[in-house]
């Protein structure tokens, strides 16, 4: 969606923002991760992650809105699959090193909370 | 992590770069953080991601000065990433390429991409503006750099094989 040919999608932002609200939980991401390896019923994925229908559901939706998980209902069933078609090249990239940046940022406030002071003054 | 990070993802247009832009408030002075983003005795105590321990850190600080920081993973795999400064401002602003090395003749990248921080002044102390960008080129894939995060390596492998 951050090339040319890929016009087809309404609002360019607005599917990488769903993109990145969905990738942007942890639980979401192991849905995902589950995903890789197969569909599978939303009561099971229930099940797996110790999570109520609705909780599950809930995060479910997020994915589907991003365009992430397809959802196909036969009668009383919901199956989940996974849809790799959002994330193109560019995206990976994004989301790698915004987990990448965050965290390592992160680390550095730390590092400065537990060492506030200028140590060696030549540099500064 | 629940940071006080405010994070932006810009747009880049079709043609241009794609890039992030992270901005982080951090209660410490310019001087403080630009010395602790480029002392190698620091950066083995906080760079990196939670999972990475930087094992090496080497830092010629000069413009076309080089750079090089080891990030040991926790199966003792080391990713090298490196560059050469294009800009030092101390304690204002540093440029620099940016090159990730994941080993057995994989590069993810050469000289392709780019990191710019700023460390402005801020009434908390300093705000640090990140931006990193990504000159397109056909012949990186982003698959190499599958596995810098273990929650995405079922998914990434996966979308390459799609």
């Amino acid at each position: 969606m951050l090339s040319s040919n890929n016009s087809q999608l309404p609002h360019d932002d607005e599917v990488l923002n769903l993109v990145f609200r969905a990738l942007g939980d942890q639980t979401r991401r192991a849905l995902l991760a589950r995903l890789v390896e197969g569909p599978a019923k939303v009561t099971d994925l229930a099940k797996q992650f110790e999570m109520s229908l609705p909780a599950v559901g809930k995060h479910i939706r997020v994915l589907e809105n991003a365009g992430l998980v397809d959802r196909e209902i036969k009668g009383r069933i919901h199956q989940c699959s996974l849809n790799a078609g959002p994330l193109k090249d560019a995206e990976k990239w994004l989301v790698v090193y915004q987990d990448f940046w965050n965290d390592t940022l992160d680390s550095l406030v730390r590092h400065l909370r537990e060492n506030p002071e200028i140590k060696d003054r030549k540099d500064v | 992590m629940h940071s006080e990070a405010s994070n932006a993802i810009d747009q880049p247009s079709d043609e241009g770069p794609i890039y992030i832009h992270v901005r982080k408030k951090i209660p410490a002075s310019p001087q403080r953080v630009f010395q602790a983003w480029t002392s190698p005795e620091e950066l083995k105590q906080w760079w990196g991601p939670r999972n990475v321990v930087c094992s090496t850190a080497e830092v010629d600080l000069r413009v076309g000065g080089k750079y090089r920081l080891g990030n040991e993973f926790p199966d003792g795999k080391i990713v090298w990433i490196s560059g050469i400064f294009e800009t030092v401002e101390q304690p204002a602003e540093l440029v620099y390429t940016w090159n990730v090395d994941l080993g057995q003749n994989n590069p993810a990248s050469i000289g392709s991409e780019k990191v710019s921080v700023r460390f402005e002044k801020h009434e908390i102390g300093t705000e640090l503006v990140l931006k990193h960008e990504r000159i397109p080129d056909e012949n990186i894939k982003s698959s190499h750099l599958k596995g810098w995060f273990g929650c995405f390596d079922g998914l990434l492998e996966h979308l390459e094989d799609a």
